[in-house]
């Protein structure tokens, strides 16, 4: 289906809370001339711009997407705003895969950018995200993201008997993967015991086992080989891609624990890429919460029992399946429309060879990615192949 | 640079009008689907199980039994299902001190959106509710 799609270059900016003045503005260029310089290639050479920013509130800016081909020296190009709540980095992905396998485009930057941190205060951006889900049912009568991915969790605890160490403890690991990525927002040496005592938020979930408001912003580019120096020999290909969407009301689904949409959506990237679960060497898993990291990656089915893989080590940088070298959500932060790029940038260079943070044991062929607006309402997955 | 706006909404509710204004009446008035009888509270447009847009209207009691919960004293999050439901819902808990099981929904304050669950109180004796 996809012939010879490179993920050409990519390059991000450190997700945190910005407290240096800079704007998202800023942060867009910084990303956008990294990825071309990591592509070694020019702006001229770009002909369309897909960006992902979750919510005009967030920026205050409608129309980024013109805007940001003005400041990113992007004159000309085709441009659009791509949009999946917190999955938009990566529904921007695909929307430039597309593009590039329809034939609309040659060279495509993706940019993903959100001020989630310093331009709102933590409340609103809370009631905001609160709209990610049934608004009339859900956002305005107060019910929250973390109460929901609670209720979710505790369905799942009830099915598989995970318990809230085995959240805890992703929630440590992915601090520490976090550890060696100079990008990071949260690279924490914390214990459970530190998940544990942290302020309870919504049971089973405390502070730690949430995810950050990060600022940030993400590129990378897309190209076929025959259009990039050297044909993008040494850069990873995109080998499938899934998306699919859940009920929106939690109450609505057979299985509140379970992420049914995810599952659809993994089924459709392996199809399409047409290799095996146990083809897949490392992934880039949607970790907003510590316990929906176990719940996506049943969900993907990637193993047949989580629960038990979990606790044997398998996702730990080496096992059988390291998931979120990077820190993902947790440790490396969540500024919205930049997190899911830089999850496939993540593991783009995990597959070449050349990411700048921890690596798998196990040099690895095949990597997914994964990530989701909502509560794994909608759910988009890719899988990379290494050079 | 400082920026600040205050954005007031007025939101027609369409097609579930009466649904919402059931809620501001304390009453739970959920849809059934004329095809396949699915109930769904809150109410939908469409079936959620069979798709069809053949749906009347149907007042449940609005009594609820709690699935699980989540939140603190001060705010709390259930899923529950109503009796007449075919589905659980989310609901805002009035009064999330009680650690009741069953609770009947509740008229929001000041309008608000969405469903709220008043908890019933546990008797003494925890095996009855009054
Ligand atoms: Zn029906």
């Amino acid at each position: 289906m996809l012939n010879d799609v490179k993920i050409a270059g990519g390059a991000m900016t450190p997700f945190n809370r910005r407290k240096d003045g800079s704007s998202f503005r800023d942060w867009s260029r910084t990303a956008v001339s990294g990825a071309l310089k990591d592509a070694s290639l020019e702006p001229r050479d770009i002909d369309m711009l897909v960006v992902a920013s979750e919510s005009d509130f967030f920026t205050l800016q409608l129309n980024p997407a013109a805007l940001l081909a003005d400041e990113c020296g992007l004159f000309g190009v085709a441009a659009q705003r791509a949009e999946g709540g917190g999955a938009s980095g990566h529904v921007a992905f695909h929307a430039g895969v597309a593009a590039l396998a329809g034939g609309m485009a040659k060279r495509v930057l993706v940019l993903g950018v959100e001020p989630s941190a310093s331009h709102l205060k933590g409340a609103d951006v809370g009631a905001l995200y609160a709209l990610s889900f049934d608004a009339w049912t859900d956002g305005m009568t107060g019910v929250d993201a973390t109460s929901l991915y609670a209720l979710s969790a505790q369905m799942f605890m009830q099915r598989t008997g995970a318990k809230h160490a085995d959240f805890a403890q992703i929630a440590v690991r992915n601090r520490q993967n976090a550890g060696l990525n100079p990008y990071a927002h949260l690279p924490l040496d914390v214990s459970i015991d530190d998940v544990v005592s942290s302020t309870l938020v919504a049971a089973p979930y405390h502070r730690l086992d949430c995810s950050p408001l990060s600022d940030g912003a993400a590129a990378l580019i897309l190209a076929r080989a025959k259009d990039l120096p050297q044909n993008g020999q040494t850069r990873a290909s995109v080998k499938g891609l899934g998306n699919s969407t859940d009920r929106v009301r939690l109450g609505e689904r057979s299985d509140p624990g379970y992420f049914a949409g995810k599952r659809e959506a993994s089924r459709r990237a392996f199809s399409m890429a047409g290799v095996e679960v146990t083809d897949i060497g490392l992934a880039e898993v949607y970790d907003s919460y510590s316990g929906a990291q176990l719940q996506a990656l049943e969900a993907l089915g990637l193993v047949e029992d989580v629960v038990a893989a979990e606790r044997s080590g398998m996702f730990a940088a080496d096992g059988a399946m390291p998931v979120n070298l990077s820190g993902g959500l947790l440790g490396q932060g969540a500024p919205v429309g930049a997190t899911g790029v830089a999850q496939v940038i993540a593991a783009a260079l995990q597959l070449e060879g050349r990411y700048w943070g921890l690596r798998p044991a196990k040099a690895a062929r095949f990597a997914l990615v994964d990530t989701h607006g909502g509560i794994a309402t909608l759910n988009t997955v890719s899988i990379l192949e290494a050079p | 640079m400082k920026q600040s706006i205050t954005l007031d909404y007025t939101l027609p509710e369409g097609c579930l009008q009466p649904h919402f204004e059931a809620l501001r009446r304390g009453e739970a008035l959920a849809s059934k689907c004329g095809a396949c009888g699915h109930v769904a509270f809150p109410a939908r447009v469409l079936c959620a199980d069979c798709g069809s847009d053949a749906l009347g209207w149907v007042t449940l009691p609005g009594t609820a039994r709690v699935s699980c919960r989540t939140g603190g004293a001060e705010k709390g999050v259930a899923l529950v299902r109503f009796d007449g439901a075919d589905a659980m819902s989310t609901v805002a808990l009035k009064n999330p001190e009680i650690a009741g099981e069953t609770g009947k929904l509740s008229v929001p304050e000041n309008s608000e959106a969405g469903l709220w669950l008043l908890l019933d109180t546990v008797t003494a004796k925890g095996d009855g509710n009054v």
